[in-house]
Formats: C-alpha cells, structure tokens, sequence
C-alpha cells in the first residue's frame, strides 16, 4: 500500500520537525498574558498594518519582506523555534475568527466589496484561479465562506464584534480610515499598545510602510516572503492601496449580493449601501452592540 | 524534553486526543453547547434515536456520539460516517452543520457550580456569589470562551442558516418529542413518534440516573470524581429562581441581557429588562 506507507514518512518528517522546532506552532501556539494579535479577515490591509506596527515598535529596523515575520510573527509561517526567541510583549499576526484565549486584539475591518476584489486578484496571482475566471464564480464562493479557510467575511468580522465590541482589550480599526490618516490612527495603536505616541517615530512609521515603499521591497523580495514565493511576478502583492475600488470594478449585480447577504453589519460599521437590496437590519443585532464604532 | 517524546509518540501512533484540532468531514453533524447546558443528556437523546439497537449508555455513548477531547484520533478517523460529533466550541468556521443546545445562563451556572463541587475543583463552601464572578468573567470554562461568547459567536454567524439548528434546553424538556422531530428532520432521519417517543423514554433522567450509578467509572466525565454527588442532577429548568442570589442574577444578566432576550430568557433585573432594544 503506497499511500499507506507515504503517509508515514510524511507523519515522521512532521515529528522530526516538531521535535527540532521546526514546525509552524499554528493554533497550537502557547499564547502568553501579555501578547497582543493583530487580526482581519484576509485582504484586509494585514500586511500594511504589520508593516506600519512593526515600524512603529522596532525604529532601529525597518521592516521588510523578509524580516516581517520575525518582527509580527505569523503562527502558520513563523516556525516554533524563531517564536521562542522573540522579545516580548510579542504582537502576533492572524486571521482567525474569534479565539477566547487571545489576551488583546487589534482588528482589522475592510469593506467586504474591495476585500472581495483583494482577494480575487491575489488568488490570480497564487495561480489559485485563472485569469479568465469569472468573477461571479468568485463571489458567490466568498459570500459562501469558501474562498479561505477563517469563515466567511460576515462570520469572521461578526464572530469578534459580538463577543469583544466595546471591550477595552479590543481596538477596531477600519482600513479605510487608514488609507485616510494613516497618522491619526497609528496614534490610537500607539495608546492601545501602551507607548507613547511620538509624532516623529509614528510619521516615519507611516513613511516606512507606504505604498511605493513596500512595492519596491516587494520588487527586491518577492522571492524572500511566503506571501509572493512561487506567485505570478506579472501581478503585484501591493496593487491599488486604495479603498473604494469596489465602485468601478465591481458590476452592481454582485454589489446586490453582496449587501443582501451583509448589509446589515456593513451599515452599522458605517459602510453606505448602494443598493436597496440589503435586508433590514437585524434587530439583535443591534441589541447586542449598542454603540456605533465611534 | 521526556514530556515531548511521549506526546509525539502518542502522536506519531494516532493515540493522542486531537481536541480542536481534527479532522473535519463535510458530512458531519456537530452538536455542540456550552459545558453544562444539556449536551449529555442531548447526546443520549440523539444516540437512542440513531442507533436504538446498540443501547446507548455510559460505556458506549464516545463510540457513537464521540467527544474529540476524550477520544483517541485513530478511533475518532475510523468510525462510520456520517458522524455525529460532541463538541462545546465556540465558533468554527469548519463545521458543517450545527446543532446548537443553548440553555438559561442563570442555570448553566449553577449546574457548572456542583459539577465542579463534585470533580473537587471547588469545596463544598466555595462562595455562590465568587463563583458567579468567576464564570462570568469566563474564568471557569475558559477555553469554551463565556457563556456569550460561546454562544453569540455561534448565533450571530449561523441562526439564519438551513446548516444550522437552535434547540434550547427549557424547549427540549417540556416538549422533548416535538423538539426531538425538529432534530431527527435536520439529520434527515425519518423518525415516527413512536421512534421518538421510544429515544426520549431511553434517555429519561430517572434512567440516566441508573445507568450513571453503574456506569460512573466507565465514563470520563464522572471517573475518579465524588462519588456522593451525582452527574445526573435535577434535570429541571429555572433552579436559578430560588438557588442564585440576586446579586449574581444581577451580575449574569447585565453581562449578558441581550443575548438572552434573543434566545427568549426573560430577565429578572427589571431595569435590564428593556435597556439596549432600541
């Protein structure tokens, strides 16, 4: 039995591994009192933001593709052994929907309409999808949750507002207030991670990770970083940076769906609907969050 | 380093319990609760109902309804599909289809309160009020989340959809056959009343209670725990009413009220009562 005795030698390499270190600790990472996780559904701005945190806690170095994941690590990339050598308080990058055992969180929130678009076009360049691919096809799997293994965007955002919305452990951040005044709201990290927040050290933070930075490290490192390793090079990691995409690329029969399905949490995060096709809002809801974010 | 050999080796030979970390099948079926809201007794009712000719009870209930915390992975990989699988979880986004026990918060507690009196993690004189705080604060289940978090991740996410079904256990103990229908139709099982009636009758708490008393040291959850406190309890809804102090109903309903206006829990505290609905 082939198959049989292959998945042996898989499951020695695998113990080897673990027992050198050299594993990913993934949701088996032992999670300590004073980390803090920096969260978002996928093709939220992640990325951006760990390169703006990172920048931010660690002046003397900036980050680049190839150090990202020292600096914020990423328990599915990261192996055990780099893990047990960083300083702490660690700030640790994941996708996950809502974990009880994470002491702190920073959450990321994207509008879903140009997180869609992300994604379709960064699973073009993973080679995951055709370019041909209709886009219809793609989102009908994203509204579905099954374009990526954390949930869909819906369960992934819903699954952290409903359980840490308000809480002072938790810090909701939009993408798109970012894209607006990276400063302003580096700064409200900055208080929420305990620093004080310098002007200067935030302005070269933001200088240090904007777009044409990171497109040229991404250039220079493409090949460095398990975001763009194997990838298409036609097609960048770093496109647009930009918030609103949805409006021109997205045809409005997609944009229906996606408010039908949704609409009711992007219009208590502040997203304007642009159809009248989204149900009303749930009354639960929004008994349960009584507050708007801010 | 001793430690890590063993658990690798356990690992390396399937006999270690994978917890949340098994493998998921796109045809299983999750029961899940948070601890101490009716799960046990659920998975008698389901056991009896899906497989009435191997007579569930203590000894056999991790073979057809199995717990993934308590069962080895290389018996969990190999029972027959589609599998019905305990799990007290919050939100995973890799189940495929839930059914969901919630059960009166002010109740869970203070089942979870002489649970943990009889497996010795509190003395018999543990503080009521203390303890409230503490599960509150979820200190007392805390890789389960609390009890709102458990149960908002899931609710919130799912409530809507055909892969889902809410039963709560004030539902199923006074109208268990009707509710045991809505169960046996998310299974797709064609189940007359008299099926029914039979899984319901085979799961009574008075028969629970016998089977524990002979069965205690066969189970996980009752092996090596006190022996003059039984799993079984009351098996009746709204014990909180003359049990809990006001205080801790105070406590649990202002963490908590929406929530549980949502599931139909009406509250005590009348000034939470309507606070937070517009």
């Amino acid at each position: 039995m082939p198959g049989r005795s292959d998945g042996m030698i898989a499951h020695l390499v695998a113990g080897t591994k673990r027992l050198l270190g050299l594993h990913r600790p993934g949701r088996s990472l032992v999670i300590l009192p004073d980390d803090v996780f920096l969260v978002s559904f996928p093709k939220s701005g992640n990325t951006w933001t760990r390169f703006l945190l990172a920048n931010l806690v660690h002046p003397e170095q900036a980050a680049t593709f190839a150090n990202i994941h020292r600096l914020i690590p990423d328990p599915s990339v990261t192996t055990k052994r780099e893990f047990d050598r960083i300083g702490r308080p660690r700030i640790i990058k994941s996708h996950e929907c809502f974990d009880p055992r994470y002491p702190r969180v920073i959450y990321i929130l994207r509008d879903p309409r140009d997180v869609v678009l992300s994604q379709y076009h960064y699973h073009r360049k993973l080679k995951r999808l055709a370019d041909d691919s209709p886009l219809e096809k793609f989102v009908a799997r994203f509204l579905a949750g099954e374009t990526c293994p954390h949930g869909s965007w819906g369960e992934n955002v819903t699954t952290w507002l409903t359980s840490r919305h308000n809480d002072p452990r938790f810090l909701l951040l939009r993408y798109e207030d970012m894209v607006a005044d990276p400063r302003r709201e580096l700064t409200r990290v900055a208080v929420f991670l305990n620093m004080t927040p310098d002007a200067q050290r935030i302005s070269q933070a933001v200088e240090r990770s904007a777009a044409d930075q990171m497109r040229k490290l991404e250039k220079a490192q493409s090949d460095q970083s398990s975001l763009t390793k194997d990838s298409r090079k036609d097609l960048s990691f770093v496109r647009a940076a930009k918030s609103g995409g949805w409006s021109s690329e997205l045809p409005d029969s997609l944009v229906e769906q996606l408010e039908a399905k949704w609409g009711h949490i992007m219009t208590f995060l502040g997203y304007e609907l642009a159809t009248s096709k989204a149900l009303s809002i749930e009354p639960e809801m929004v008994s349960f969050m009584p507050d708007k974010p801010r | 380093m001793i430690k890590r050999l063993i658990a690798g080796g356990k690992r390396l030979f399937g006999l270690h319990h994978p917890g949340r970390n098994h493998q998921v099948f796109p045809d299983d079926v999750f029961l899940v609760s948070y601890p101490k809201s009716g799960n046990t007794w659920t998975r008698f009712l389901i056991a009896n109902l899906v497989y009435p000719d191997r007579n569930p009870d203590f000894s056999n209930i991790n073979d057809l309804i199995p717990d993934p915390e308590a069962l080895q992975k290389r018996r969990l990989d190999r029972l027959p599909r589609p599998r019905i699988i305990k799990s007290h979880q919050y939100f995973d986004p890799r189940y495929p289809k839930v059914i969901y026990i919630a059960r009166d918060p002010r109740d869970v507690v203070l089942s979870e309160y002489h649970f943990d009196i009889k497996r010795r993690a509190i003395g018999e004189d543990y503080p009521v009020q203390q303890f409230v705080s503490r599960f509150v604060r979820g200190e007392v289940n805390h890789p389960y989340g609390t009890w709102g978090e458990n149960t908002a991740t899931w609710f919130y996410t799912r409530h809507n959809s055909p892969r889902f079904l809410l039963v709560t256990y004030e539902a199923l103990q006074s109208d268990a056959v009707p509710e045991m229908g809505r169960i046996a139709d998310f299974l797709g099982i064609a189940a007359d009343k008299q099926r029914i009636a039979f899984a319901v009758e085979q799961s009574s708490a008075d028969r629970m209670r016998e089977l524990e008393k002979k069965q205690a040291h066969l189970w996980s959850s009752t092996r090596e725990t006190r022996s003059d406190k039984p799993f079984v309890r009351k098996a009746k809804a709204g014990g909180w009413r003359t049990e809990l102090p006001e205080s801790s109903v105070a406590e649990i309903e202002t963490a908590w009220g929406a929530m549980m206006r949502n599931l139909g829990y009406e509250l005590a505290v009348s000034s939470l009562a309507h606070a937070g609905a517009e």
